[in-house]
């Protein structure tokens, strides 16, 4: 439990901001990230929650655009250099693991390197499980707070009128 | 709806502040006859608007968060840091914390912007709602009443005060409130929670069900929560319909956009409005009660104007306060005179003092092994999930501690699947457990009596002035062994429960939460027999004024585990036919 409180608080002391209309988020061109740094961001996200035979994934679900507008509009710039250098600390570890950039490597090298990252996800000491921690955090919260992910993936049926409500009567 | 205050006029009464004891107070003065003046130092919001109850997450800019200037103080920022808790922050607006990272936004303007109302002392989470209504747009809306277990918990077990009433002293007002604002909830006929007259009870989902029949074998209950909402409607209302079961009150901050559950606007001050008695003030900031030099008695109050910060002064026959706990204490310590050099109504020297509240903290969180993995229920659709009352120190007495505590519990599917940020792992694994798995977590965090101490207590702080220039609130406030050890017994009690009912225990927590942060905050101006040792009597009339009067939580003996709203109505509608009945013998 411990470890999901500090996740919140990273996320939101992390990603605090907007300046743009609301209909700028989810627009094509990334705000913050460059374009190299956006695919392998959209890449990463896609990893944590794929599509599946259940629902789409994060991809679909536009969790990258996401990410890239509250950073582009994040109050603190240190949560800005976090997220570059986050990448930047994926990158490096692929290239240890596998003489290459991650957006290079194989399905299978990347997975390997996303289980490097998530070792000791629930004590996470080196950067990069620090990292992996912060982007699974913001993955999860924008997944599962879009369209695709309250609706196809978690069927959720409620925010409506209810004639009754659900459950069983107290006897 | 008339905003403008006649000040040559002298209105029967002046009440201050407009959240629960507030409201109640208008509508029962007004439905005497009496012309009442009401002033709220916040602003009349467009409630609706800010709440915007149905709003999918997807639908806001940030998916519920603030925007980038301006941040919700956290959980863990009240015990990292001192107050006053927005000096020095580098955002434009500081709030206090409103179950920070989910939906503050919606909050923003109903909760008081820390740079403008700070206060010092010991670490304390205060959250202030300043807006017509108060803390009753987003409360928590657990209703329940106290028992002479509470009332009488003094002469049971010799620690502090008795309360100068008794349960059957206030039942009759309890049934007042039940009736006139709507009540949901399952008749248990416990002698520590007394029933309400309940409309029809929230339902119990699968894992719900589980721990109440395992409860039962250990003679202690799981009911329903007592809601402070509407579920069959209250026909004399035409501001509130029913509960339609929507589901948004857990998922954000709370508040209700068509008010099926309580807030005062809606409940009582609307309809006093209606009587054409009521006078409604907003955006004025009292900051004295004045006094008659002649007769000692309260004339009046003087108040700034919150947007221009220009003084005036308004004539009452009596004055009420029902600025909440902490501020009603404060603006008495602040109504200094040659006659209360100490503060009006401060001959005891009691105001601020036996300060009381609840603990919370300890808890735990479980799964259903049999629920993983099956289509989910729906459980997004009530009010509340269940109530779990006191059970220590009825019939036995625990050695370690006094008094008591309940639990506040929740399980089931909501829209956002929490285990998302628990669940280890990533990919289609990790997509399918948290699928698997979300609605079949159950947890439970308890509500423990703090024990009122005289040593507890708030007074003015010397130099530190808010943005009106009106001296701020220091706090002297700190947990003692009592509390500590009754959160232990809380942490292990809850284990124990889930584990007999075969509830896998994932995790128990055993911090105590910062000070303040039930937002339960009671006593400083104690109601008792006694003008030595208390500063109001048992219809809240103030010792030593016969016509200023306390009625918000301010005024209780000892806080009881349970929530106290319901209770501060039902006072403060005994205490104005007291006061209604006393102006017509022309005893005031």
């Amino acid at each position: 439990m411990p470890y999901q409180i500090n996740r919140r608080d990273l996320i939101r002391i992390g990603a605090g901001a907007v300046l743009a209309a609301p209909a700028a988020f989810g627009a094509d061109a990334p705000k913050f990230f460059t374009p190299a740094e956006f695919a392998m961001l959209d890449e990463l996200t896609e990893s944590i929650i794929p599509a599946d035979d259940h629902s789409p994934g994060a991809r679909a679900a536009k969790v990258a655009a996401y990410i890239d507008a509250r950073l582009a509009e994040a109050f603190e710039a240190k949560d800005r250099d976090d997220w570059r250098n986050g990448l930047k600390l994926v990158d490096d570890l692929s290239g240890k693991m596998h003489d290459r950039p991650f957006m290079e490597a194989s399905p299978e090298q990347r997975v390997a390197v996303l289980t490097r990252m998530a070792k000791n996800e629930m004590n996470a000491k080196t950067p990069e499980e620090v990292f992996f921690g912060e982007l699974k955090h913001a993955t999860a919260h924008a997944y599962y707070t879009s369209k695709i992910g309250i609706h196809q993936e978690m069927e959720y049926k409620g925010n409506v009128m209810l004639e009754e409500f659900v459950g069983y009567e107290v006897k | 709806m008339s905003d403008e205050v006649d000040l040559k006029k002298t209105y029967d009464a002046i009440v201050v502040g407009s959240g629960a004891a507030g409201g109640m107070a208008a509508h029962v003065l007004t439905s005497h006859g009496m012309q009442v003046l009401m002033l709220e130092a916040g602003k009349k919001l467009n409630i609706n608007k800010e709440l915007k109850s149905m709003e999918w997450p997807y639908d806001h800019p940030r998916r519920g968060d603030m925007p980038p200037d301006s941040h919700p103080l956290s959980g863990s920022e009240y015990t990292i840091r001192q107050p006053p808790y927005a000096k020095g922050s580098p955002y434009k607006h500081v709030y206090s914390y409103v179950e920070d990272g989910n939906g503050s936004d919606y909050a923003k303007n109903i909760v008081v912007d820390e740079k403008d109302h700070p206060y010092t002392g010991t670490q304390y989470a205060w959250v202030r709602a300043r807006c017509l209504g108060g803390k009753t747009n987003i409360w928590g809306r657990l209703a329940l009443r106290l028992s002479d277990y509470d009332f009488k918990a003094a002469s049971r077990d010799g620690y502090g005060e008795d309360w100068p009433i008794s349960y059957a002293d206030i039942s009759p007002y309890y049934d007042k409130v039940d009736l006139y604002l709507g009540i949901s909830g399952h008749k248990e006929n416990l002698p520590q929670l007394p029933d309400s007259i309940f409309q029809r009870a929230v339902r119990l989902n699968p894992a719900e069900v589980k721990l109440r029949e395992s409860l039962v074998k250990m003679g202690r209950v799981l009911t329903p929560y007592r809601a402070g909402v509407t579920t069959d409607g209250v026909k004399h209302n035409k501001y509130r319909v029913h509960c339609y079961g929507r589901g948004a009150c857990d998922r954000r901050v709370g508040g209700c956009d068509i008010h099926a559950a309580f807030d005062s606007p809606t409940g009582l001050i609307y309809p006093a409005l209606d009587t054409g008695n009521l006078t409604l003030r907003t955006n004025a900031t009292v900051s004295e009660v004045t006094v008659d030099k002649d007769t000692g008695k309260a004339s009046g109050v003087s108040f700034i104007d919150t947007d221009t910060g220009q003084a005036y002064t308004a004539k009452g026959r009596t004055v009420l306060l029902a600025a909440s706990t902490l501020e009603s204490a404060r603006l008495m310590l602040l109504s200094k005179s040659s006659q209360y050099p100490n503060g009006i109504g401060n001959s005891s020297g009691h105001v601020g003092h036996n300060f009381c509240e609840h603990l919370m903290g300890p808890g735990v969180s479980g799964l259903d092994k049999e629920l993983v993995g099956k289509p989910r229920t729906l459980d997004d659709g009530r009010p509340g999930s269940f109530y779990l009352p006191r059970f220590r120190n009825l019939t036995d007495r625990n050695p370690k501690f006094l008094r008591g505590y309940g639990f506040e519990g929740g399980s089931g599917t909501g829209m956002f699947p929490d285990n998302a940020f628990g669940t280890p792992g990533f990919g289609s694994a990790y997509k399918k457990t948290v699928r698997d798995y979300a609605g079949a977590f159950i947890g439970m965090g308890g509500f423990g009596e703090v024990l009122p101490r005289y040593e507890n207590y708030v007074d003015l702080d010397p130099e530190v002035k808010d943005r009106w220039g009106v001296p701020v609130l220091r706090f002297q406030i700190k947990f003692g062994d009592n509390e500590k050890k009754m959160a232990a017994d809380m942490a292990d009690s809850a284990r124990e429960m889930f584990e007999a009912a075969g509830i896998e225990v994932l995790n128990v927590s055993r911090d105590i939460l910062t000070e303040g942060y039930s937002i339960h905050e009671l006593g400083t101006a104690r109601m008792g027999t006694d003008p030595k040792k208390s500063v109001v009597n048992q219809f809240q009339q103030s010792h030593d004024v016969k016509n200023l009067l306390v009625v918000d939580g301010s005024t209780h003996v000892s806080a009881s585990c349970q929530n106290p709203t319901w209770t501060i109505m039902a006072l403060c509608w005994r205490s104005c036919d007291h006061l209604a009945d006393e102006l017509k013998k022309g005893n005031v």
